[in-house]
């Protein structure tokens, strides 16, 4: 099809205070990703970065740090080869010192989707072991569970939305 | 690609465990159900920043947090974009040819979705089929109830779910001058079958008593005006909880008594209210005539156990076996289709519809969705009755009702007088020369046996202009609708479409006249509806003739109507009809009734809705507008604000040594006490404020020509009439005295004696050069830089919307550089006065003091501003507003 290619970074945020990745926003990691971008690669890495359609940051979850990036597909290893250099964002006034770690690159939104929940899981599943005590393996556990759409709950969510859309008629 | 296997907090976060944690898994579930599944971009509700963060978290909170992530991404990839078939899905290299018409050629794991998708959807044919379609039909109106002519209105209006109804909004053409033009010069058809009908039964002066509690003569004639109670006119009076008149009102209906028969005190009584007031009213008409005994409703309509079973079965369980359904087909082949005859959208079906009087013989019947009312509005609508219909014809005496009435000698003669006015009908000029809320009973016969080939236009035949009727005499206000049995027998014999069909099809010469079936009689009822009665110029606008069928005949009468050359309108329309006609509307323009409340707060939130759609930048800015609020009106608030604005303004006069302690003390116990606010409705009150506003004609030309003078306005006069009439608001026209178009919520304020002296000065001029508030702009801007940044730092941001003031107002009227009076509810440029013309509220001490503060010449002058303008537009104030009463005094 014809259309822009862009290409999507799933990232990690990692921060040594878990405190500070609730004040993150979007337009904070927007502004320290193009920060460090014009600092190692000067106007010429940073030029990409001014189509705001292309660069975007899609999905920021606070809790769990994790960050969708949108670059555009040409430069996009450039631009990636700037990420490991971010040490701090700045947000509401307040410096928060990370890095990122990306996870996967993909060529939509919907690769990296299903790659989060792959990955998810796993860690999920791997923390299982480790746990030290026996309420905290049942949360896990839980939540393991909570992972996926039961097949009943999904049909009767569409149901729902069926009889919805017939009452709109 | 890099992947990591744990990042390293997990490990040393997984340790610490702390009861206190927890926040991730509390705020989880609120967000997704606040925005459910994949968000893109920042998350506004990403935490309380400040309030509560855990120090640590825990790992269930950790791997809560994981699994809700999870899940929202799972939903997002699971889920198809609408509007697309299953192969979709599919990546390219894998579709093939005619995949939706082989299954087989689909891949395995999606046959099923496939299958899914085809076992809903029938075949056309078979959803088309008559018994399917009203199934069908029946399971789409559950929740909102279809009038008869709904599927004619769904094919060409832009429907709308209001009031447990679907209504037409207004055409999906363009038509809005088209309508006006057929309102002022031909004629306007309106279904206003949702109103709702609701009988009273029993002795006159029982009932008279009972109604008197609802009303107040001061508010102009009530139920027992002569002229009404004889039953040859409609009246028309607002309606208040028993016993509260000026406080508490309910909204206004409109009543038409049934003509006395000789020798019998029984009376019955129609009132005719809106849909949103039904309820209070009905609960209101129990308590005043006593009547608690429900009626259960298997036993009320007895005469048609045929029609009634139907739908009795066709509501609770519409999915019955494939042989019920043939059999219902089968049976709704005979009479009108059950769906039609459904109850109404305002009570569940199992609720009664009658209650008795335990000590009189009163009665209350809900005749909601039993009688049709449509609503011709314009001075031709009287031709095109007159050409629709015809008076019934004699015929040979069988077991129907109108061959029984063609024995009795009486009935005739009565039909025959009747039959004569109908005919006079045909020659008067205008509709509007009637006398208003003529009723006119009659007989007619079927319409659609005189349907025109193709649709003409009726135009008058013949002009004798000077024919004008004094009015119907009260014998031929008579009518057999008001009979359920004879409505019950006219609804169960209807000839179906079908037959009328084969009927034509059988005639000898193709497209001559069919001869009436004896069942072809309709009684109807016709109720003349005055037109403007406010202002001078085009008196009478918009008059026009109300039609009262029984229910079940709907689409016999509308499509012969249509067939006539009316234009239709929807409940757009019947708004631009009042605006027009300078009268209130229902319940836009009543904030005191519990329905216009509600109204209000709706209407809010879908004005809020729609500019919270908007991108913030391209928002319009309220804040610089200088507009507090856009969206809602605050009533209340205003009118306290006036209080105490004229008291401190009358402490000052007085000049006493009072301290302003004893102001605020006022205030604060006023503040304990909060009257609500009411709106004038008293003849006399409104007629001594017209007075005082110097009323003119919308554009103030012809001024004073007309008028005694006006009653002085001095200072006593006024503190008497403010002291009856605390926390008071007043119906108002504003009619703009150069351009201008003004909007909803406009703003209604105090011009300044500057600005009256330029207006002095520039008389001619087209428009006068007002400032452009640049003032209040930066005002605003600085107070919105430096005052609402603390609500944003304090509380959440969620409930700031951009571009709007937060919540707690500040003070409403002295917020501009000039005082604001009120606001504006419905506005629009006028095509019947030519000029902007709004109607609005405004605070009766505000009002009065600014009349005070201006020279004579000037005196009712305001300004007007729209919510999205900083241009104030000079307008002429004009409060008389009793436009439905008019006709008790004309005769």
């Amino acid at each position: 099809m014809v259309r822009i290619k862009s290409r999507h970074l799933l990232c990690e945020i990692n921060v040594t205070d878990r405190n500070c990745l609730l004040l993150l926003d979007d337009r904070a990691v927007l502004a320290a990703v193009k920060d460090t971008v014009l600092r190692m690669h000067g106007d010429y890495g940073a030029a990409p970065l001014c189509f705001l359609c292309v660069f975007l940051v899609k999905y920021l979850n606070a809790h769990t740090g994790i960050v969708f990036l949108r670059f555009p597909k040409n430069c996009y290893k450039l631009l990636w080869s700037a990420l490991p250099f971010i040490t701090s964002i700045e947000s509401r006034g307040h410096k928060i010192s990370c890095f990122f770690n990306c996870l996967h690159v993909g060529g939509t939104i919907r690769t990296c989707q299903k790659f989060l929940i792959r990955y998810n899981t796993q860690q999920l599943h791997r923390m299982l072991p480790k746990c030290k005590n026996e309420e905290e393996k049942q949360e896990i556990r839980q939540a393991i569970l909570n992972c996926s759409l039961l097949r009943g709950k999904k049909e009767a969510f569409e149901e729902a939305s069926e009889s919805e859309e017939d009452e709109e008629e | 690609m890099l992947y990591t296997v744990l990042s390293p907090y997990l490990f040393t976060d997984e340790t610490t465990i702390l009861p206190k944690g927890g926040d991730p898994s509390t705020n989880r579930p609120k967000r997704s159900h606040h925005q459910p599944g994949w968000v893109r971009g920042h998350q506004k509700d990403g935490g309380d920043y400040s309030k509560e963060m855990p120090k640590y978290i825990t790992a269930g909170g950790f791997a809560r947090a994981r699994a809700a992530e999870v899940k929202a991404m799972l939903k997002a990839v699971t889920k198809r974009p609408a509007s697309c078939h299953v192969f979709e899905t599919l990546p390219k290299h894998m579709r093939r040819r005619a995949m939706s018409h082989n299954t087989k050629r689909l891949p395995r794991r999606l046959r099923l979705m496939k299958k899914k998708e085809q076992t809903r959807s029938k075949s056309r044919k078979a959803r088309r089929r008559h018994g399917n379609l009203l199934l069908e039909f029946n399971r789409r109106q559950r929740k909102n109830i279809w009038l008869e002519t709904h599927i004619w209105h769904a094919k060409r209006f832009h429907m709308v779910k209001k009031w447990g109804y679907c209504l037409g909004d207004r055409p999906t053409y363009k038509c809005y001058r088209p309508c006006y033009r057929a309102m002022s010069s031909h004629c306007l058809l309106q279904d206003l079958s949702y109103y709702c009908c609701i009988e009273l039964q029993g002795e006159e002066d029982r009932l008279l008593t009972g109604l008197s509690q609802l009303t107040s003569k001061e508010a102009g004639p009530t139920f027992a005006a002569a002229l009404c109670l004889s039953g040859r006119r409609q009246g028309s009076v607002v309606v208040y909880r028993a016993g509260q008149y000026p406080s508490q009102p309910l909204g206004p209906v409109t009543f038409l008594w049934r003509p006395r028969t000789q020798g019998s005190t029984h009376r019955q009584l129609w009132i005719w209210a809106h849909p949103t007031l039904k309820q209070d009213l009905l609960a209101e008409l129990r308590s005043v005539c006593d009547c608690s005994e429900a009626v259960v409703p298997v036993v009320v309509p007895e005469p048609s156990p045929a029609e009634v079973t139907p739908t009795v079965d066709s509501e609770p369980k519409p999915k019955t076996t494939p042989g019920a359904k043939r059999k219902r087909s089968s049976k709704d082949q005979s009479g009108p289709p059950a769906k039609k005859i459904l109850g109404d959208g305002t009570r569940s079906p199992t609720t009664p519809v009658t209650w008795k009087s335990s000590s009189s013989t009163t009665v209350i019947n809900d005749l909601t969705m039993e009688i049709i009312r449509y609503r011709l509005i314009g001075p031709q609508s009287h031709t095109v009755i007159t050409e629709a219909f015809e008076a019934a014809t004699s015929c040979d005496p069988s077991s129907l009702w109108w061959p029984e009435h063609c024995k009795d000698e009486n009935k005739m003669h009565l039909h025959q007088q009747q039959a004569d006015v109908f005919h006079l009908l045909k020659g008067i000029f205008s509709t509007a020369e009637l006398p208003p809320g003529t009723i006119l009973g009659l007989t007619v016969d079927d319409p659609r046996l005189t349907l025109p080939t193709k649709k003409v236009k009726a135009l008058p035949c013949e002009k004798r202009r000077e024919l004008v009727l004094s009015g119907v005499s009260e014998h031929c206000c008579q009518s057999f609708l008001w009979d359920r049995s004879v409505r019950d027998n006219v609804i169960d014999n209807k000839i179906s479409e079908q037959e009328l069909n084969r009927m034509r099809s059988e005639v000898l010469v193709p497209g001559s006249r069919l001869p009436v079936p004896p069942q072809g009689r309709v009684p109807v009822l016709l109720v003349h509806q005055p037109g403007k009665q406010v202002g001078h110029e085009m008196s009478s606008w918009g008059a026009g003739w109300d039609l009262l069928l029984p229910k079940g005949w709907g689409m016999a009468f509308w499509v012969p109507l249509v067939y006539r050359g009316v234009r239709i309108g929807g409940l757009n329309m019947s708004l631009k009809h009042s605006q027009n006609k300078s009268a209130p509307h229902f319940p836009h323009d009543y904030p005191d009734c519990p329905a216009g409340v509600h109204f209000q707060e709706e209407q809010e939130a879908e004005l809020l809705d729609k500019f919270k759609r908007r991108p913030p930048a391209k928002r319009t800015n309220y804040i610089k507008h200088g507009c507090l609020a856009p969206f809602c009106c605050p009533w209340q608030q205003l009118a306290e604000e006036w209080e105490h604005i004229t008291r401190e303004g009358g402490e000052e006069r007085e000049g006493a040594g009072r301290s302003r302690t004893t102001t605020e003390a006022d205030t604060v116990m006023e503040g304990r006490w909060r009257p609500l606010v009411r709106i004038i409705r008293t003849h006399s009150s409104l007629r001594l404020l017209s007075g005082w506003c110097k009323p003119t004609t919308s554009k103030g030309q012809r001024a004073c020509r007309l008028r005694l003078p006006p009653p002085s306005l001095d200072l006593s006069a006024v503190k008497s009439f403010l002291t009856s009439h605390r926390m008071t608001l007043v119906w108002v026209r504003l009619s703009l005295l150069s351009g201008g178009k003004p909007e909803l919520h406009g703003i209604v304020c105090v011009p300044t004696s500057e600005d009256l002296k330029q207006l002095k000065a520039s008389k001619k001029a087209a428009a006068p050069s007002l400032p452009s508030d640049k003032t209040v702009e930066k005002e605003t801007e600085l107070s919105s830089a430096s005052d609402p940044n603390i609500p944003i730092t304090s509380s959440s941001p969620l409930d700031l919307v951009l571009g709007l003031w937060p919540d707690p107002l500040p003070s409403v009227a002295s917020h501009c550089s000039r005082l604001t009076l009120g606001w504006v509810t419905q506005g629009d440029f006028s095509l019947s006065a030519g000029c902007g013309e709004a109607l609005g509220f405004v605070s009766v001490p505000g009002l009065l003091n600014t009349l005070q503060n201006q020279p004579m010449e000037h005196r009712g002058t305001v300004l007007l501003r729209n919510p999205t303008s900083l241009q104030y537009r000079f307008a002429k104030i004009n409060t008389r507003s009793e436009p439905m009463h008019k006709f008790s005094y004309c005769q």
